[in-house]
C-alpha cells in the first residue's frame, strides 16, 4: 500500500515541470502583496475571483504550452514569423520595461523579507542580484529546473500560514462559491482590487517564458498530455496558494481592522501579534523565496524572448561576446532592478512600478488576442486548434481580461 | 548593347509602391515579389500587386521605374489574375521574418529584410534578389518604414551595420512537403558541410523545420549528421520516419553510433528498424546491443582493419583499400592469429614508411595494450590517458579482437558526464 502511493506521488512529481514552475512564480513579490492586500482591506469578499481565475490562467497557459509543443517555436518567434517585426519589436519594447517594473517588485519583496529579519537592504539585495547573475552563467536548464521545482515546494509555506491564521473555514468556503453582496460592489478601491488580483495572475510575460521552456524541453504533440498535465496542477497549486494567502490575511489583519497595506512584507509584520511567530516567519521566509525565485527568472525570460523575437543570439553558452544583446539585456535588468531598489528614493520607486502596471495593461491584452489568432490557425497547429467551446471559453476570458486592463488603465490613469 | 546598369532596392523599401499606367492612373500597390527558384533561382519571376480586382502578377519587363520612386505599367503590359496553383517563391510571405540556413556561415539566421537590384538591359528592366539582410541596418529599415521619408531613412540606415547573406549562400526551409518539392528547395549544399555543423544546425531549428531537412538530406549525410546531434534529438528526428528509411540511415552509421541509437529507442521500434536492416549491418548493431552502455563493447565500434599477421605490408595496404568503412577514422591496422585472436597493432605511419614486402608483425608495436570488453568505460578512459592512445581494441575472455574504442567516443562520454 506504501509502495503503491509511493509510486503514486514519485509519478505525480516527474510530471511536473514548466507548468508548474511558470504558475508558481505567479505568485511573486507582486502578488503576494495584491493577494495580501486584498485580504487585508476586503476580508473574504474577494475570494470568489479565485475559481474564475483558476479557469482563465489554465485557458490562458494550455494554449501557450500547446503552442510550444505543436509548432516546437516559443511564442515571440510565432509573432515575429506571423505578424512582422514591427509589431514584435513593439512587444518587445513593452516586455522589457514592463518585466523590468516586475524585477523592481521582486527585489523590493526580496529588501523587505529579509528587513523582517533584520537584514538590511544594502546586504540582501546586492547579494541576491549576484547570486541570481551567477546562476544564469554557472547554471544550465536541468541543474535550473531542479531548483526551481524545489524552491516551488516552499509555496507550501503559504498554505501552513493560512491554516495557523485560524480563519473561519465556512465563511471562506461560502465567500469562495458566491458572490458578495450589497454596497460593496460600488467601492471604487473594491473594483480595483478585483483586477489588480487578475492582472496579477495573468501577466504576459509567463506566456513567453512557459512557450519556450516547453520547447526547450523538447515535448512534442506525442508527449503532449503529460505536459497539460503539469499545466492543470500547476495553476491549481498557484491559486490554492493564493487563495491561503488571501484567507490568512483576512482572518488576521482584515479581523482586526488593519485595512491596506504597503508592501508585502508589512503583512508579515502585522500577522506577527495576530497568529503568532510561525505564521510570520513562514510568511516572510515565503516571501522571500517567491522574490527570489521571480528575480531570477524574469531577466532571464525576458532576455531569451527578447532576442527570440529579434532575431538575435541568445543562450547560455556563448558568452558575452557571441551573444552581446542577451547578456546584456540580462545583466542591465538585474542590476538596473537592485540599483533601483537601493537608490532611488521610495515614491519615485512606486510611481515607477506604478508605469509598468499601466503597460502591462496595453501588453497583456495584446498578446492575448496573438496567441488567439495563432492558436486557431490549421497552417500551424493543424488538428490542434482550438476546439469551439474552448474557443468561446478562450475569448471570454480574453475580453475580460481586456475590459479589465482597460479599466486598470483608466482607474490607474486616474489615481 | 548598351552598358549595364544597376540600382539596388530592398523590399521593405519597395513593397507598397504605387503601380500607375501610362496615363499616370493608379492601379494598384506592390504587395509581393515572386521569386524563380531551381536553376533561374534568384531571378525575380514576377511582380504581385493588390489591385481593386484582386491580386494580379506581373512580369518584371513590363513595368518602368519613374523618376517619381513609383512604377509605371507598359502598355501591352499583361496583369494575370492568381490561379492558386503558380508554385511562387514569395518573398514576403516567404522569406521575410523566417529562419533561413546560412550555408557559408553555417548557422540559423532570421531574416530582417531582402536586398534586390535593378538592372536596365536593353530598355528593359531586370529585376533579381542578391541578399537577404540579417542585421541591424535591415531592422532599422523595418522599423521606420514610413515614419521617415523614403530618401533619409535609407541614408539613416545606411548608419547601422549591414549583415548580408548573398542569395546563393541562403538555404530556405519549406516544412510542407509538396511545396518544397514544387519549388525545388533540396538542400544539396547542406551535404558539403560538416555533419557536426549541420548537427548544430538541426539543434537550433524548431521540429518541424528540423524535420523538413532532415527527410531531404541523403542516407550517408543524414547518418553522419545523426551521430553528432545531442541523443534527445537523434529520437525526436527519427520519430517522423519509417522504420525503412530509419534502417536505410542506420546502416551508414558507424556500428557502435548505431548501437546507441538503437538503445535509446523503444524495443519495438528498434526491432521494426533491425527488421529492415541488410543482415550483415544488423548482425553487427545486435551484436552491440547486447553489452552494456557503459562498458568497453558498449563504447566500441566494429569497424576496424585487421588482417592476418603473417601478410605482408603489401596486402595490409589492400585491405585498407578494401575497407568499407570510415577511412578517415583508422589510425592502425590489427594484427589476428587463428580464431581473430588479437596478435599485434601497426600505427599507419610505420605502414606508410615501411617496404611492401616487408612481413607485417616485424612492425608491430611490441606490447599490445587491449581492454575487456566488459571493462568499465572508466578504465578504458585511464588506459587512454596513461598509454596516449588514439584507438584501444577490445578482446573477449579469448583475446579474441571484437572491436576498437576511438579517442572521440571516449572525449564524448567524458564530456557528457561533466
Amino acid at each position: 500500500m506504501l509502495k503503491r502511493w509511493r509510486i503514486r506521488i514519485l509519478l505525480f512529481l516527474a510530471v511536473l515541470g514548466p507548468g508548474f514552475i511558470t504558475a508558481n512564480i505567479d505568485n511573486d513579490s507582486g502578488g503576494i502583496f495584491t493577494y495580501s492586500n486584498a485580504g487585508a482591506q476586503f476580508g473574504y469578499t474577494l475570494l470568489w475571483t479565485m475559481i474564475p481565475i483558476t479557469v482563465a490562467l489554465l485557458v490562458v497557459q494550455e494554449m501557450c504550452a500547446r503552442m510550444g509543443a505543436i509548432t516546437g517555436k516559443g511564442l515571440s518567434d510565432l509573432i515575429r514569423e506571423e505578424f512582422g517585426l514591427r509589431m514584435t519589436f513593439l512587444l518587445m519594447l513593452l516586455l522589457v520595461i514592463v518585466n523590468f517594473g516586475n524585477v523592481m517588485t521582486e527585489f523590493i519583496g526580496i529588501a523587505g523579507s529579509m528587513q523582517l529579519f533584520h537584514v538590511s537592504k544594502y546586504v540582501s539585495v546586492p547579494a541576491s542580484a549576484l547570486l541570481i547573475w551567477l546562476l544564469v552563467v554557472k547554471g544550465d536548464y536541468k541543474g535550473v529546473e531542479k531548483v526551481f521545482l524545489a524552491a516551488s515546494v516552499f509555496y507550501i509555506a503559504y498554505i501552513i500560514t493560512g491554516v495557523l491564521s485560524q480563519p473561519s473555514w465556512h465563511q471562506a468556503t461560502v465567500a469562495t462559491i458566491t458572490l458578495p453582496r450589497g454596497s460593496i460592489w460600488h467601492s471604487k478601491s473594491y473594483i480595483y482590487n478585483i483586477v489588480a488580483v487578475i492582472g496579477t495572475t495573468i501577466s504576459p510575460w509567463m506566456q513567453f517564458y512557459l512557450q519556450s521552456s516547453i520547447v526547450e524541453k523538447g515535448v512534442t504533440a506525442k508527449s503532449y498530455p503529460a505536459s497539460r498535465l503539469d499545466v492543470v496542477i500547476g495553476s491549481f497549486f498557484t491559486n490554492i496558494v493564493a487563495w491561503f494567502i488571501v484567507v490568512a490575511c483576512a482572518a488576521t489583519l482584515f479581523a482586526h481592522g488593519m485595512g491596506a497595506i504597503q508592501e508585502a512584507a508589512d503583512a508579515a509584520e502585522a500577522m506577527k501579534p495576530l497568529a503568532g511567530r510561525y505564521a510570520f516567519l513562514l510568511f516572510a521566509v515565503g516571501l522571500f523565496n517567491a522574490s527570489l525565485f521571480a528575480a531570477s527568472i524574469l531577466p532571464l525570460s525576458t532576455a531569451y524572448t527578447v532576442c527570440e523575437g529579434l532575431g538575435l543570439q541568445s543562450g547560455l553558452d556563448g558568452g558575452f561576446k557571441d551573444a552581446p544583446v542577451f547578456y546584456w539585456l540580462y545583466t542591465l535588468l538585474v542590476a538596473g532592478g537592485a540599483i533601483a531598489v537601493l537608490f532611488v528614493p521610495n515614491t519615485r520607486l512606486i510611481s515607477m512600478v506604478i508605469l509598468s502596471q499601466v503597460l502591462n495593461g496595453v501588453l497583456l491584452p495584446l498578446v492575448i488576442v496573438f496567441m488567439l489568432l495563432l492558436i486557431n490557425r490549421k497552417d500551424l497547429m493543424g488538428e490542434y486548434v482550438n476546439s469551439r467551446w474552448f474557443n468561446a471559453v478562450a475569448w471570454l476570458t480574453a475580453a475580460v481580461v481586456i475590459v479589465l486592463s482597460l479599466v486598470m488603465m483608466f482607474t490607474g490613469g486616474a489615481g | 548593347m548598351r552598358e549595364k546598369h544597376s540600382t539596388h532596392a530592398s523590399l521593405t523599401l519597395l513593397l507598397g509602391t504605387l503601380i500607375t499606367n501610362q496615363q499616370g492612373r493608379v492601379q494598384g500597390r506592390l504587395k509581393d515579389v515572386a521569386v524563380a527558384t531551381g536553376p533561374a533561382a534568384g531571378k525575380v519571376a514576377g511582380l504581385l500587386l493588390k489591385t481593386q480586382d484582386g491580386p494580379r502578377l506581373v512580369a518584371v519587363k513590363d513595368v518602368l521605374q519613374t523618376p517619381a520612386g513609383t512604377l509605371e505599367l507598359r502598355e501591352d503590359a499583361v496583369l494575370q489574375p492568381l490561379r492558386g496553383d503558380e508554385n511562387l517563391l514569395l518573398l514576403q510571405q516567404d522569406v521575410m521574418d523566417r529562419q533561413i540556413i546560412d550555408v557559408h556561415g553555417r548557422k540559423v539566421v532570421r531574416v530582417n529584410d531582402v536586398d534586390l537590384q535593378w538592372f536596365a538591359q536593353n530598355g528593359h528592366e531586370e529585376l533579381r534578389v542578391s541578399e537577404v539582410a540579417v542585421g541591424l541596418r535591415g531592422a532599422v529599415r523595418r522599423l521606420l518604414k514610413g515614419v521617415m521619408p523614403r530618401h533619409s531613412l535609407e541614408s539613416f540606415a545606411m548608419r547601422f551595420r549591414a549583415s548580408i547573406i548573398p542569395w546563393e549562400f541562403v538555404d530556405l526551409i519549406e516544412v510542407d512537403p509538396a511545396r518544397r518539392v514544387k519549388l525545388k528547395i533540396e538542400h544539396a549544399r547542406l551535404a558539403h558541410m560538416h555533419p557536426s555543423d549541420l548537427a548544430d544546425i538541426l539543434e537550433d531549428l524548431p521540429q518541424q523545420e528540423r524535420d523538413a531537412i532532415f527527410v531531404s538530406l541523403d542516407e550517408g549525410v543524414a547518418a553522419e549528421a545523426l551521430e553528432e546531434v545531442d541523443p534527445r534529438l537523434q529520437k525526436s528526428l527519427l520519430e517522423s520516419l519509417d522504420s525503412g528509411r530509419v534502417a536505410d540511415i542506420v546502416e551508414e552509421m558507424d556500428p557502435g553510433a548505431a548501437a546507441d541509437l538503437l538503445a535509446e529507442l523503444s524495443d519495438e521500434r528498434s526491432e521494426a528498424i533491425l527488421g529492415e536492416m541488410n543482415p550483415e549491418e544488423r548482425h553487427e548493431v545486435e551484436e552491440l546491443l547486447e553489452f552494456r552502455e557503459d562498458s568497453a563493447a558498449g563504447r566500441m565500434t566494429t569497424d576496424f582493419v585487421q588482417v592476418a599477421s603473417t601478410v605482408s605490408v603489401a596486402d595490409a595496404v589492400r585491405a585498407l583499400r578494401e575497407f568499407d568503412g570510415d577511412a578517415e577514422a583508422v589510425t592502425v591496422i590489427f594484427l589476428t592469429g587463428h580464431d581473430d585472436v588479437l596478435e599485434g597493432v601497426v600505427p599507419l605511419s610505420r605502414l606508410i614508411l615501411a617496404l611492401g614486402e616487408t612481413r607485417i608483425a616485424v612492425l608491430s608495436e611490441p606490447r599490445v595494450i587491449s581492454c575487456h570488453a566488459e571493462a568499465h568505460q572508466d578504465e578504458v578512459a585511464e588506459l587512454f590517458d596513461k598509454y596516449n592512445l588514439h584507438s584501444l581494441p577490445v578482446v573477449d575472455s579469448a583475446n579474441r579482437l571484437v572491436g576498437v574504442v576511438q579517442a572521440d567516443d571516449v572525449i564524448a562520454f567524458l564530456r557528457a558526464r561533466q
